[in-house]
């Protein structure tokens, strides 16, 4: 039942929505499905998130059960599929991982990886990633790590200070700019 | 106009997980108490989303389903706005009767949907080597006629070629013993499947042989 990997998110969202409709129906084979097709790659956003593997679960498990209890609150004409996925196990991830201190890292991930060119061309598969890909290129290579970083990482204003060696204010306006600059870019 | 474009970041940093303190807690209030704002953070977590892709996927521990499960219970849960919606049906009963009575007619007399079948042979002809079966709630179920040999280095990969369009969509890597999916797939769509390499295709596009296809059709 695996799908491919390598393709990006929207290849599938027509599906994804579907299988959300399903649920929100009832449909418990639907939502095996939706785990299926889901089930690694939210479990790998927590995973970087938290860096323990039984909070991650923890927090993959409790995203599950908010899609199943929440899948009628999904609404096409508002957002994606995949948005409304990503964003639930983000929350839980970061609300999880905030509660426990993260001084005990169990899973080092190598965060280099990220701002590899190789690695921000897996956004170009799909539409409203190439948007994105584009737009965080008009950002300096030192803000866009700072934006990426937070959203892959979860980390706050000050744990971004912190890793960055910046004052926090420094990290604050530039976070502030790069997403004024990405708002006004994806406008356009 | 005052404090808008403020909110509009303060929702962007929301979504992006960075606020701490009273920020954070502001963040949240709005969330719950202003529907703008709610508004203001969907459209920043479909801005930011696509960012997800770069985080490579992890298998969840084997025994998560099950928690999952457990947690969800196994009965159907009717989401919150059916019931309400129950309520106002059982509360008018002798409406809804006589409603029930026209319904049924109308189920009777409306021809159910078919669903919808492909052969899947060799292009060059031959026998048919997979049966694919769209049916009307969009469940497609793919199950090969006989053993089919697959190299131990290479995965089956299906495709959907919608009418009109060159470039087919993956349906993801298809075991030789068939597969069960959901895909919403129009009126006239080909199915493909072509060798790849383990895993799947690494491009998103077909990169071995297709060896086999067919076109979805009506069984009436």
């Amino acid at each position: 039942m695996s799908d491919n990997p390598s393709l990006g998110i929207a290849a599938r969202g027509d599906d994804t929505a579907l299988l959300l409709r399903r649920c929100a129906a009832g449909d418990r084979g639907a939502f095996r499905m939706l785990y299926d097709r889901w089930g690694g790659r939210l479990h790998g956003i927590a995973l970087r998130i938290t860096r323990q593997t039984s909070l991650a679960a923890d927090a993959t498990q409790d995203a599950f059960v908010q899609i199943w209890q929440q899948a009628h609150r999904f609404d096409p004409d508002r957002g994606s599929a995949e948005a409304f996925l990503v964003s639930l196990v983000r929350y839980r991830a970061l609300d999880l991982m905030r509660r426990h201190s993260r001084e005990v890292p169990g899973y080092e991930p190598d965060e280099r990886e990220d701002e590899t060119p190789d690695a921000l061309s897996r956004l170009v598969t799909t539409a409203e990633g190439a948007a994105l890909h584009r737009c965080l290129g008009t950002l300096d290579a030192e803000r866009r790590r700072l934006v990426v970083l937070a959203f892959v990482e979860g980390l706050s204003h000050s744990e971004l200070a912190q890793r960055l060696r910046v004052p926090l204010g420094t990290v604050k306006s530039w976070i502030r700019r790069s997403l004024l600059s990405l708002r006004e870019c994806l406008a356009s | 106009m005052s404090g808008a474009p403020d909110r509009d970041l303060l929702a962007a940093e929301h979504v992006l997980g960075t606020l701490e303190g009273d920020e954070a807690r502001e963040a949240a209030r709005l969330l719950r108490d202003d529907p703008a704002f709610a508004a203001a953070v969907r459209v920043w977590e479909a801005r930011l989303a696509p960012l997800a892709d770069i985080v490579a996927p992890v298998a969840p521990p084997p025994e998560l389903w099950d928690r999952i499960v457990a947690a969800t219970g196994s009965a159907t849960v009717v989401p919150l706005s059916l019931r309400r919606r129950l309520r106002i049906w059982q509360a008018s009963t002798g409406i809804a009767l006589a409603i029930a009575a026209s319904l049924a007619a109308f189920v009777v007399l409306r021809p159910v949907p078919a669903p919808r079948v492909a052969v899947l042979a060799p292009l060059s002809g031959g026998v048919p080597v997979l049966l694919a079966t769209a049916e009307p709630n969009g469940t497609l179920s793919v199950r090969p006629n006989g053993t089919i040999a697959v190299p131990g280095d290479r995965d089956l990969e299906l495709w959907a070629l919608a009418a009109g369009e060159t470039r087919p969509r993956s349906l993801g890597v298809l075991p030789a013993t068939g597969r069960q999916l959901v895909a919403a797939l129009p009126p006239g769509t080909q199915l493909l499947v072509s060798l790849e390499p383990r895993g799947g295709s690494p491009t998103g596009q077909p990169t071995g042989p297709v060896l086999y296809g067919g076109r979805l059709t009506a069984t009436d």
